[in-house]
């Protein structure tokens, strides 16, 4: 029997299920938001030079139904973008995707959640879009579930929809004051061939002195391998946090997964490179107002020569209306070309709305310099500045941004973006 | 090879244990949305201000403190309820999605306190993150879809 006829079949038994569960006489409850977007920068087309580039993007979200309390409703988020210079900078002047649009309905008993139509996987070894059904709920106090099954949206431009497939699901056992541990599965086809089939195990554990395990394994079924060990304690002492942390990949597991794998992916899996990735983060909260970060890690390879990063961060937080802070990032490469220096500085001034017409105003610099030239330069200035109002008590906020830089890339480059974003929300 | 069990099978066995599974109520159930700051009175700013650290949810995990934007994998995988509190799948749609055009950062190009990834000249640092650890970009642009703006240089 076809993957493809099952899941279709599992989808139709699945909406009669939904059709046939109690709905909630609650109020229907409506959230519509849009965002539109307007951009303005030059750019070489095949029309010419320095042509003329305003593509507008809407990305527009509404949610619909029992959205306050457990009961039925739908969701929905997309986006499209049209150029209106259309001078062939894109492909094609229009362009769009929706993102989710589901059926969901959720009971208080036991957490039941199911979810029907185009929606994100996130749990175990599942970061995936798909189309189809997905249910979740809690088998005991102490031990959830959740399946899933439908097509893979994220293989729908490869050579059709045709024998694409996805399912999977996750086992937890969980016991909230002493930790959590899931059992998790993928499988994907492809034109009816494998492109990934996964499983995973995720692990938290709640110690003493408020000190936390998190972690996760990701074993390859299709090449036989781990994938991946991701491992990090996190160690409060005062206002102190540590975070020691410790990552594996192995190249030919984690980015060999058959058909789903794509360039430039697709040639690291070939090899049998091995990264082992060691580091800490060091957060220290000394007051409401200052925050200071230090990281560092390790990148230690089977093959390649180790690099390093090491890095610093500092927040100004003195009121709700303000935030200052700037961050130094050094990443010393084994090889000139892999060294760069990274410093950011960025302030947000909000609430002006007692002394200025506008309401915020926002500044950020980049600069970033390179050991080796690329393409000719060694070194990289991002420049933007930002502002914003809001009208219709709130409904409405608009906010203009210019932006400047200079990089291997681009020289002199200016670009401006105007975003309305508008909120309506009826019966919440 | 004949195999036992077709995917449909299993679907229908999991649905089954579910749905039945799904009749208890004694499990701790969590609201549909967290409070708004209009709601409050105030910007909710840390978990355990008012949660327990370690409750029926250890909310100590969801604290965002600073490096939050690059460590919340994990506990977004095991703990989505929690983040639905607060967050739909939108927000987390802004870096996460099969095929966005527009980078985070540029998309909230005022939002420069939220540390969004790839902000600056990130196409001249990519070459170097990308030898450096390609697996920090698989997980994002790790299938034909999400690929789209690799292909273009990458074939």
């Amino acid at each position: 029997m076809k993957v493809r006829f099952c899941v279709a079949r599992g989808l139709l038994l699945a909406v009669l299920a939904l059709l046939a569960l109690p709905m909630n006489s609650a109020a229907v409850e409506l959230r519509v938001q849009s965002d539109t977007l307007l951009r303005i920068f030059e750019r070489d087309t095949t029309s010419g030079t320095d042509k003329l580039v305003s593509p507008g993007y809407e990305y527009l979200q509404v949610d619909m139904g029992s959205l306050s309390e457990a009961g039925l409703s739908f969701h929905a988020y997309g986006w499209g973008r049209y150029d209106f210079a259309d001078n062939d900078f894109y492909q094609a002047a229009d362009a769009g995707e929706l993102l989710y649009g589901y059926l969901e309905y959720k009971r208080e008993n036991a957490n039941l959640n199911v979810r029907l139509g185009r929606q994100y996987i996130f749990e175990g070894v599942a970061n995936e879009s798909v189309d189809g059904l997905r249910l979740s709920s809690d088998l005991s106090e102490n031990i959830s579930a959740s399946i899933y099954a439908g097509q893979p949206v994220g293989l729908d431009s490869t050579s059709g929809r045709s024998g694409d497939s996805i399912y999977g699901g996750r086992v937890a056992l969980h016991k909230m004051s002493l930790g959590e541990v899931g059992l998790s599965y993928k499988n994907i086809q492809n034109d009816s061939d494998t492109a990934e089939e996964m499983a995973g195990v995720d692990i938290a554990l709640y110690l003493p002195k408020g000190i936390n395990f998190f972690g996760n394994s990701s074993y390859n079924l299709d090449s036989n391998g781990f994938a991946e060990h991701s491992y990090e304690l996190n160690i409060p002492y005062e206002s102190l946090r540590f975070r020691p942390f410790f990552q594996m990949f192995n190249y030919a597991d984690y980015f060999s997964t058959g058909a789903n794998s794509v360039n430039p992916f697709r040639v690291l899996g070939t090899g049998d490179e091995e990264i082992n990735i060691y580091g800490i983060d060091l957060s220290w909260l000394q007051s409401e107002a200052w925050t200071f970060v230090g990281k560092f890690k390790y990148y230690d390879y089977d093959q390649a020569d180790g690099n390093q990063y090491y890095g610093l961060a500092a927040t100004w937080h003195p009121g709700e209306a303000t935030d200052l802070g700037g961050e130094v990032g050094y990443l010393n490469g084994d090889l000139s070309k892999n060294t760069y220096l990274l410093t950011r500085l960025f302030a947000t001034v909000d609430q002006l709305g007692d002394k200025l017409w506008l309401d915020f105003l926002t500044g950020d610099i980049v600069y970033a310099s390179y050991d080796q030239d690329i393409y000719g330069e060694d070194y990289s200035l991002f420049v933007s500045l930002g502002t914003g109002k809001t009208f219709l008590d709130g409904r409405l906020r608009v906010k203009l941004s210019g932006d400047y830089s200079q990089d291997p890339y681009f020289d002199d480059d200016l670009r401006g973006l105007l975003s309305l974003t508008y909120n309506y929300d009826h019966g919440l | 090879m004949k195999k036992i069990f077709s995917p449909l099978a299993v679907l229908i066995i999991c649905l089954a244990v579910l749905a039945a599974c799904s009749t208890m109520n004694n499990s701790f159930q969590l609201p549909n949305n967290h409070p708004s700051p209009d709601d409050l009175g105030e910007q909710p700013k840390v978990c355990t201000n008012c949660h327990d650290a370690r409750g029926d949810i250890p909310f100590e995990r969801f604290v965002h403190g600073p490096t939050w934007g690059e460590n919340h994998r994990q506990a977004a995988y095991q703990g989505e309820r929690v983040c639905a509190l607060c967050h739909q799948t939108s927000f987390c749609n802004d870096c996460h999605a099969t095929r966005v055009e527009l980078k985070p950062s540029l998309r909230h190009q005022t939002d420069n306190v939220r540390r969004m990834p790839h902000r600056g000249d990130y196409l001249s640092r990519h070459r170097i993150d990308g030898r450096v650890d390609p697996t920090s970009c698989f997980r994002c642009h790790g299938n034909p879809k999400a690929a789209a703006t690799c292909v273009t240089c990458h074939g």
